[in-house]
């Protein structure tokens, strides 16, 4: 097992999410940046939905109490173990005692710390991932204990040269309610740079506002990666976590691609929107 | 029916229709169809209150498949209209130190507290969508003399089992939460249990009835919590 000495700023468990409960109103939750997470358990032979730490901004102090094989991917964070400097993407050996310290992330929000065989936590409704009100808690806390599979064969560790970037184009679709948009909004849509506002698991808010030429909707179906543009002219990235319905028109729908790369972007830094076909 | 392809994986279905009974059965009827169907080729079906999300699993079948097949789907008005409906029947205590809102509201609507309660409790509602929190049930429609607008000011302590009214609609707040409807009363059920095959006793397309209980009755049903109870209609 694995104690958490420090937890970090954010540091929760996740899979792949929680499906077939969102007409109940539970949200898919899940990995923020999917391609980071799934290529740190393919780097330990995981299952590539296995449950593992997303680590945002700052990152935990964890013991290990058992030498098990982790692997990091995702954002750049400045990370020891017992002091000395590891490698991001590829497979880490660990001995008991040994002490694990993620810092702050120099390039990139969130990095992915996966453990052979998986993270072992309560399922709840057919997913590990935290979510406030179905989990026990939404975060990591000091002194909090993970477990994991003490007892997986041997594997066949993959390594994966895989590098680390940013991108600031965020790709989209039309939305359902696209044509509620006139010029001028649809113009300061894809003219202008967006910088990013508060934000956490559940949406992403923009500074920047557009003309708004519309009111609201019958509460409809919205999923990660829907825009949806507000009476005001606020501009709201819906995440991962995000609720299932909303009110607001749905202008535009992320890329899967972007979704991803949009979760390692930071308050204050700048997107801009690119739409496809 | 329109169809809309959202992303990779998603699609929506919408009913240019008036909103109200006919319509929900309509849509409850269609996910059933649907998910009978298809089985697990779709990820999930979510019903919401003029049109329904389809997740697919891209790796079996692609969404062009599916849209195919989906605008095959003739459903007979027959069918639904006639359907038999779970119709879930409901305590709520609208003592006012449940139904903190109940004042207010009589003076904006200029009706009593007691014509709300009446209003309230004599309708049978359908379970229009769930969302917000996990099992917050949106109920319609209820009676025109009834509609009002949210609270400007959302309160942030809402009880669990809160029964709310805004614009044509009732809900059920399923634990405690911030929130902006107006609080008429609240029902001493648990209406939410994560440990549940089904962690919601009901579904889109049922059907709700509140039925009035004194105080002393809701601390009764609180200390010995029961599970809601239904009937087919």
């Amino acid at each position: 097992m694995i104690k958490v000495v420090k937890s970090g700023l954010y540091t929760s468990i996740q899979d792949s999410g929680r499906f077939g409960y969102r007409s109940i109103g539970v949200p898919y939750s899940g990995f923020m940046d999917f391609k980071s997470a799934i290529l740190a358990n393919k780097i330990l032979n995981n299952s590539l939905d296995s449950a593992l730490l997303e680590i945002t901004l700052v990152g935990p102090v964890l013991k290990f109490d058992n030498p098990t094989t982790i692997s990091l991917t995702g954002a750049e964070f400045n990370s020891t173990i017992n002091n000395k400097l590891v490698e991001f993407y590829k497979p880490l050996n660990v001995s008991k005692g040994d002490i694990l310290e993620i810092n702050n992330s120099v390039n990139g929000a969130r990095c992915y710390l996966a453990v052979r065989g998986g993270i072992d936590s309560e399922t709840i409704l057919g997913s590990k991932s935290f979510y406030q009100g179905l989990t026990k808690s939404e975060i990591l806390k000091n002194n909090d204990i993970i477990r994991f599979n003490l007892h997986e064969k041997s594997h066949q560790y993959q390594n994966y040269y895989s590098r680390f970037s940013l991108n600031s184009s965020i790709e989209v679709m039309k939305g359902p309610e696209f044509k509620l948009l006139n010029k001028t909004s649809l113009n300061s849509f894809f003219n202008q740079n967006f910088t990013i506002g508060t934000n956490n698991r559940m949406a992403y808010n923009l500074v920047e506002t557009i003309q708004a030429s519309t009111n609201t909707i019958i509460s409809s179906p919205v999923i990660p990666g829907t825009i949806q543009l507000t009476p005001a002219g606020s501009i709201i990235i819906l995440h991962r976590d995000c609720q299932t319905n909303g009110g607001y028109p749905r202008i535009f729908q992320l890329t899967k691609q972007s979704l991803d790369n949009l979760s390692q972007l930071k308050s204050g830094e700048k997107i801009k929107f690119k739409l496809i076909s | 029916m329109n169809y809309f392809i959202l992303n990779e994986d998603s699609f929506l279905i919408s009913w240019n229709e008036e909103l109200g009974s006919d319509l929900t059965q309509k849509i409850s009827f269609f996910k059933h169809e649907v998910e009978h169907r298809f089985g697990s080729l779709i990820i999930e079906c979510v019903q919401s209150i003029n049109s329904i999300l389809i997740k697919v699993d891209i790796n079996e079948i692609s969404i062009d498949q599916t849209l195919k097949k989906i605008k095959n789907i003739k459903i007979n008005p027959k069918a639904y209209l006639n359907r038999k409906n779970k119709l879930w029947e409901i305590p709520v205590c609208y003592d006012e130190n449940f139904g903190f809102d109940l004042q207010n509201l009589s003076n904006s609507l200029s009706i009593s507290k007691n014509q709300i309660i009446e209003l309230h409790k004599s309708k049978v509602y359908d379970l229009l969508s769930m969302g917000f929190l996990p099992g917050f049930l949106y109920l319609g429609l209820t009676d025109n003399k009834l509609y009002c607008e949210r609270k400007n000011n959302p309160s942030m302590n809402i009880s669990k089992g809160s029964i709310g009214l805004a614009l044509n609609q009732t809900c059920i707040y399923p634990r405690k939460s911030p929130g902006g409807w107006n609080i008429i009363g609240n029902s001493p059920i648990n209406f939410f249990d994560i440990n549940s095959k089904n962690p919601c006793f009901a579904t889109p397309g049922d059907k709700i009835k509140f039925y009035e209980i004194s105080f002393s009755e809701h601390q009764n049903i609180k200390n010995k919590p029961k599970i809601p109870t239904y009937k087919i209609s």
